[in-house]
């Protein structure tokens, strides 16, 4: 993924080489960016193609308000537009498309991903979250990365879809399985190979489902219709593999994320062992203090000025959720986690058009993974030394190995 | 105390409806739809949580 090549600065300034690209660790990135909104909130770095980098809270948030000057809108057909790297990226819809082209894209998943729609899917969450620890629950150990944190929102955003049901984990956890493993490896080329093949099956189910409609999200998705049109097959395909792409291994980092926190602070556990009620202030604080999407990019679309920054029409701008979690302007002693933190604007599912849609189920997902968990194996004790986290921390940040031991229990 | 809702900023975040169910209220997709006026007083405490939480801005309070 690392493609350090310098680009002019022209009248960019101020400049710094800030190389997204060489965070390998979590505590590493957040000290990198926290050093840099610190001393440059708005700078340029040549590096990764030239871009800009935005880390203070108030202009990540309006960088992701102003659609308008800061574009999401697809580029190079190739490359994520919405992401700064090298990598070839397929295209995500609605996210990488800006109004008025958006509203009617991104209306499907709104519609499917509502509050109300997701409540409906509560007790195949509540299914999956059961299912999942019944299968380890008897060993008195288990990976919870492997065995918990992954499957549990690969099996429902699966089955939201209208997956065939035993190929719904392996075809879910592709990004999962590049993500853990660095560019060169064989584990990560499988994962590559699969995720070439997990496309095709993509658009194999969208022409079937136009045919013969299920009731399911890949059937809603297929035959969504836009002023009595059908939507073209490539924007269909690009919305569905949002919601895996997008949805999946996010939870997945968030789920691990909190295992990992409350495996190292008992604290925190045990009061949410005693008080369960602090679920929601606690997930909004767990979202701000380990954000699974790390960072973004914008287009800018027009020559404007930025934090006092000249910028041009087609800069790439590096937005960081992160280091915006973390500015102490926005969130008092930020690196303290205060379950009860209060206000807690965080911008882990962004803000602005192109917030998450899938925040809702996320919050489902992960609310019932920690619940479930604190009562079915509320001793569990982290091999600390076997936690592994992934290699790369610049765009998403997760874990790859989290091993505990637990008092056994009995299946549901 | 008075409330109203910018419906334009407001991006379907929902978190205020999770706060303050009691106060505000949500279209089908998940936006904030509640008319601007009065908040009973006993609703005032759960209309201003729930403001704090919008990551919109989106809800104005004026005491």
């Amino acid at each position: 993924m690392t493609a350090v090549d310098e680009t002019p600065t022209g009248d960019r300034s101020p400049t710094m080489d800030f190389d997204v690209y060489v965070h390998d660790s979590m505590d590493g990135s957040n000290a990198a960016w926290d050093a840099l909104r610190e001393r440059c909130p708005v700078v340029w770095s040549p590096l990764n193609g030239g871009h800009w980098t935005v880390a203070g809270y108030d202009d990540v948030a309006t960088v992701f308000r102003d659609w308008e000057t800061f574009s999401s809108e697809r580029t190079d057909p190739e490359r994520s537009s919405v992401s700064i790297g090298a990598a070839k990226m397929p295209l995500l819809i609605p996210e990488e498309i800006d109004p008025p082209r958006w509203k009617p894209l991104r209306r499907v998943l709104a519609e499917i991903l509502s509050p109300n729609a997701v409540e409906r899917l509560r007790p195949r969450v509540e299914h999956w979250v059961t299912h999942t620890i019944d299968q380890f629950i008897e060993r008195g150990e288990a990976e919870l990365a492997h065995d918990l944190s992954v499957p549990v929102p690969s099996l429902v955003t699966m089955e939201w879809l209208g997956w065939p049901a035993e190929e719904a984990a392996s075809a879910a956890s592709v990004f999962h399985d590049m993500a853990k493993f660095p560019g060169g490896t064989p584990e990560h080329a499988a994962g590559a190979a699969r995720f070439q093949w997990l496309m095709g099956e993509v658009s194999k189910q969208l022409v079937a489902r136009r045919n013969h409609p299920r009731d399911d999200a890949l059937t809603a998705i297929a035959r969504y219709e836009v002023d009595g049109e059908l939507l073209p097959q490539e924007i269909a395909e690009a919305i569905v593999f949002m919601t895996i792409g997008g949805g999946v291994d996010t939870t997945t980092a968030l789920t691990s994320a909190a295992l990992v926190h409350l495996g190292l602070h008992p604290g925190d556990r045990q009061r949410l062992i005693d008080d369960p009620g602090l679920i929601d202030s606690a997930t909004e604080e767990f979202l701000r203090y380990y954000p699974p999407a790390r960072t973004h990019a914008r287009t800018v679309t027009t020559d404007t000025e930025f934090g006092g920054c000249p910028m041009h029409a087609g800069d790439r701008v590096l937005v960081s959720e992160v280091a915006a979690n973390r500015d102490p302007a926005a969130f008092p002693d930020p690196d303290s986690f205060d379950l009860e933190r209060f206000p807690n604007r965080h911008v882990s599912f962004g803000v602005g058009i192109h917030r998450c849609p899938g925040s809702h189920l996320a919050r489902l997902e992960f609310k019932t993974s920690i619940r479930e968990v604190l009562r079915r194996l509320p001793d569990f004790v982290l091999d600390v030394d076997g936690v592994v986290e992934y290699p790369n921390w610049s765009v998403i940040g997760g874990w790859g190995s989290i091993p505990v031991t637990f008092t056994p229990g009995p299946r549901s | 105390m008075r409330i109203s809702v910018d419906t334009e900023a407001c991006t379907g975040h929902a978190l205020c409806f999770g706060i303050a169910p009691d106060v505000f209220v949500l279209d089908e997709l998940g936006y904030n739809v509640t008319p601007a006026g009065e908040v009973a007083p006993e609703l005032e405490e759960q209309a201003r949580r729930g403001a704090l939480s919008c990551p919109e801005m989106a809800i104005t309070i004026e005491e």
